[in-house]
């Protein structure tokens, strides 16, 4: 009974039984390729995922995920093609583009008192509008081999990018569970004037909630360069849906307070393997769409159920 | 004794009220110093500066002799003010431990060390001779041990000078007893309490000191409580003798309007049963918490009632929404939270007064003409005397006492034949708690079923014409009201207390 309570066991239940039914009937499923290919997916999503979730958590969304991610690639994808600078140089210059974006988001929510849903949509144009004002709408072809190497790697089914997104989700875990901020995060989220009578610095916490997301999604920008092998203008736009969609199936609260690690990955997890299922037996892309957004109403109903508000 | 904290000729205004007006206080170190005053009177807002949420439009404040302005409630803290706010304070998903040490987490690296914070609390818990589950959620807690762990959490942080406003709202008189004698222990070791609370015999149990206000001003500067008595202190706090309200002859009709039979709910009630006739004031009375609100949300359909029989006129009913029970039995319902439940603050008085009856006013395609509303509304806010410049200024920017009508004119202007009234006064001035008085009985004069809740007890024994009492979602006894204010309070209490001992 305690096990139906959690945001987790449901989803794994769920995710298994997939699986499950898609290995028995489709035999490419268990194949090596098969699997490298979902965990590359995967590997991408829980990032974007997790960079959505810490806002959750804080009760507010940021909707400039896709469009920090995409900047934080074609600063990473220019600067070593046009500036010809060293890879990890041009990592340092990502990051710290993710860090800017989210101390602006941050900074601009807290001091004007704004919802972060009109303060992220603005942020979400200017970014956007950086993006395309640097690119033209035209790709950076010009990555180190290194990176397009990284990019493709892979130790049987196990994809090298999975090693970024795997320590940076360990790390997130820990963060979540007993790390003093991330507990204020949570405390913020949960009774923001109970966290700042207690002594709590609210400014700080959001904009470090902000921080962290901007810079999550900034990874996630530059994994996606290696993946696709170019600094492509359009990364980060298709994130928005799949960036609320897991945390929300893994029993995020919306109001704020309540999030989970563990229900977020499991999240991207089913994501990955319907998008993957879908493709195996050859369905139209339309269905993903449609299927995802039933999901979310049906997780959400679910948590209503077992977590009366 | 040295001045811990002195305030000198402090005022505030929000936005269409004017909270405090030159107010001062004098706190000495190792005293325990009452804040008196009727709800709305200022008490909190000057709370409020004190622990740095708000800061004051003039005058100053002084903490061991040297001036301090407190730009938020982190810089209070660090000067070694502690408080317990009248609002829950805590956050509902954590554990009981985790919300006792929230903003000062032990631990190195940035990480929590969790076993460290159970110890915490329960060393924080110890004194109070609480001893709940460090791990269990908040949220699991009754009211009373939310309360509890909030009284935990502020004497945890060692203070110089603790501030409590309304502590014991929903503890029991045992809880109460064992915090008095803290209490007192602190006091002795030179700490500065500040006591706010509506109970004066806790007051005089208690205090060494008062301070008085009254509609934000002083009613009386800090001075010893001893020399004076009861009376001294409620003249003081409503500005005139203590008086009985003015009682319409009313006539109460034989057969219920209203019947619970052993009604229990989807919240946690269980067989409840009670009547009211038409013309009746039935009240019901509890400590923070008894499940009163909530009873009246599952009688309008909010909340399941899941055994039992509700009955309206005699006949069965199953009302399943607030469209219901307004469309078809005409119940109606005034809010305890009229902020968020009660007005809609950015609209107009005349629409927040015509959103009952828009369904009648409406013509065809549901166009609903300003004229009609305007007349609709009109004689509703003449004959509650509203303060307001025009019917189309937001009630955002209206006092609090006119708020309260705004929220009480939507119902007479939806002309219900049931009214729940939960809590009317609070945090509303005296003159239109009185008139709010002779409105509730007017209404029930002209034949309404009143059902009033309140945790104000001579507003309950000046107004109802029987009193049932509730505890922990239940009901523990059903009075008729003599109007002997001393004779009822004790019945009262007995009720509850009772219940606790069992």
């Amino acid at each position: 009974m305690d096990l139906l309570r959690t945001d987790w066991f449901g989803l794994l239940v769920a995710f298994l039984a997939g699986a499950t039914a898609l290995a028995l009937t489709q035999p490419t499923f268990l194949s090596t390729f098969n699997i490298y290919v979902m965990l590359t997916a995967f590997s991408l999503s829980v990032l974007v995922a997790l960079s959505q979730m810490v806002i959750l958590a804080i009760g507010q969304l940021n909707l400039s995920v896709g469009a920090i991610g995409g900047l934080a690639a074609i600063a990473f994808a220019g600067t070593m093609e046009v500036w010809g600078l060293p890879i990890p140089l041009a990592m340092l210059i990502g990051v710290l583009i993710g860090i800017g974006c989210g101390a602006l988001n941050g900074a601009v929510t807290h001091l004007t008192g704004l919802n972060a849903f009109v303060v992220t949509l603005a942020t979400l144009s200017i970014f956007k509008g950086i993006t395309i004002g640097i690119t033209e709408a035209q790709p950076f072809y010009g990555i180190p081999d290194a990176v397009k190497a990284f990019g493709n790697a892979r130790i049987g089914f196990f994809p090298y990018l999975l090693f970024v997104s795997g320590a940076l989700l360990l790390g997130m875990l820990v963060f979540m569970r007993r790390a003093k901020l991330g507990r204020q995060l949570l405390a913020v989220g949960g009774n923001r004037s109970a966290a700042e009578l207690s002594g709590i610095h609210i400014g700080k916490v959001v904009i470090a909630a902000h921080i962290i997301s901007g810079t999550l999604a900034a990874v996630a920008g530059m994994l996606a360069v290696a993946r696709l092998q170019l600094g492509q203008p359009t990364i980060g736009d298709d994130w928005l849906i799949e960036s609320f969609a897991a945390p929300v199936i893994g029993g995020a609260v919306l109001a704020g307070g309540h999030v989970s690690v563990v229900g977020t990955v499991l999240g991207v997890a089913i994501i990955t393997l319907i998008n993957n299922a879908l493709v195996l037996l050859n369905v139209d892309p339309f269905a993903v769409q449609l299927l995802l957004g039933a999901l979310i109403l049906a997780a959400v109903a679910l948590s209503r159920f077992r977590d009366p508000p | 004794m040295t001045d811990k904290l002195v305030i000198t000729g402090a005022s505030k205004a929000f936005p269409g009220v004017k909270a405090l007006d030159d107010v001062g206080l004098t706190l000495k170190a190792g005293s325990i110093h009452a804040l008196l005053g009727e709800n709305g009177a200022g008490k909190s807002t000057l709370i409020k500066i004190i622990t740095g949420v708000h800061r004051p439009d003039a005058g100053t404040v002084t903490l061991d002799g040297a001036p301090v302005v407190f730009h938020n409630p982190r810089e209070a803290i660090a000067a070694g003010i502690a408080a317990v706010h009248q609002e829950r304070n805590l956050i509902p998903r954590f554990s009981v431990a985790e919300n006792i040490v929230l903003e000062r987490l032990p631990g190195q690296g940035g990480l929590v060390d969790y076993r460290a914070v159970r110890a915490d609390a329960k060393r924080a818990m110890a004194p109070l001779g609480l001893s709940l589950d460090p791990d269990t959620p908040v949220r699991n807690l009754s009211v009373a041990h939310m309360q509890l762990v909030e009284i935990a959490k502020a004497l945890s942080l060692d203070a110089r000078l603790l501030v409590l406003d309304e502590p014991t709202a929903s503890i029991t008189p045992h809880e109460t007893d064992t915090l008095f004698t803290l209490l007192r222990g602190l006091r002795d070791k030179g700490v500065a309490i500040l006591f706010v609370s509506h109970k004066l015999d806790e007051v005089f149990a208690l205090c060494d000191t008062v301070t008085v206000l009254r509609d934000g001003k002083n009613a009386c500067p800090s001075r010893p409580l001893d020399a004076l008595s009861y009376g001294d202190v409620v003249r003081l706090m409503i500005g005139r003798d203590a008086q009985a309200v003015r009682r319409t002859e009313r006539t109460i009709s034989g057969s219920p309007v209203l019947a619970l039979k052993g009604v229990s709910t989807a919240l946690g009630h269980r067989n409840i049963s009670f009547s009211v006739r038409a013309g009746e004031i039935l009240g019901l009375y509890g400590l923070v918490g008894a499940g009163r609100t909530e009873l009246a949300k599952s009688i309008l359909g909010v909340a399941r009632v899941t055994a039992g029989g509700v009955e309206v006129d005699g006949k069965a009913v199953n009302i399943m929404s607030v469209v219901e029970a307004l469309g078809t039995h005409r119940i109606g319902y005034v809010s305890e939270d009229r902020k968020h439940e009660g007005l809609v603050l950015m609209h107009s008085v005349r629409r927040n007064v015509a959103v009952t009856v828009w369904r009648r006013l409406a013509r065809a395609l549901g166009w609903l003409p300003d004229a009609a509303e305007r007349d609709t509304v009109m004689p509703f806010i003449e004959r509650l005397k509203v303060r307001t410049p025009s019917l189309a200024q937001p009630v955002s920017l209206l006092s609090g006492g006119n708020q309260q009508k705004v929220s009480v004119a939507k119902w007479l202007a939806a002309e219900v034949r049931i009214l729940i009234i939960d809590e009317p006064t609070v945090g509303i001035d005296i003159q239109t708690k009185a008139y709010l008085h002779e409105l509730i009985h007017e209404l029930a004069a002209a034949g309404t079923a009143v059902i009033l809740i309140s945790s104000d007890m001579p507003e309950m024994i000046a107004l109802a014409d029987k009193i049932v009492v509730m505890a922990e979602f239940e009901v523990v006894g059903e009075l008729p009201n003599t109007h002997d204010a001393a004779g009822m309070g004790e019945a009262i209490m007995a009720c509850i207390h009772k219940v606790e001992a069992a």
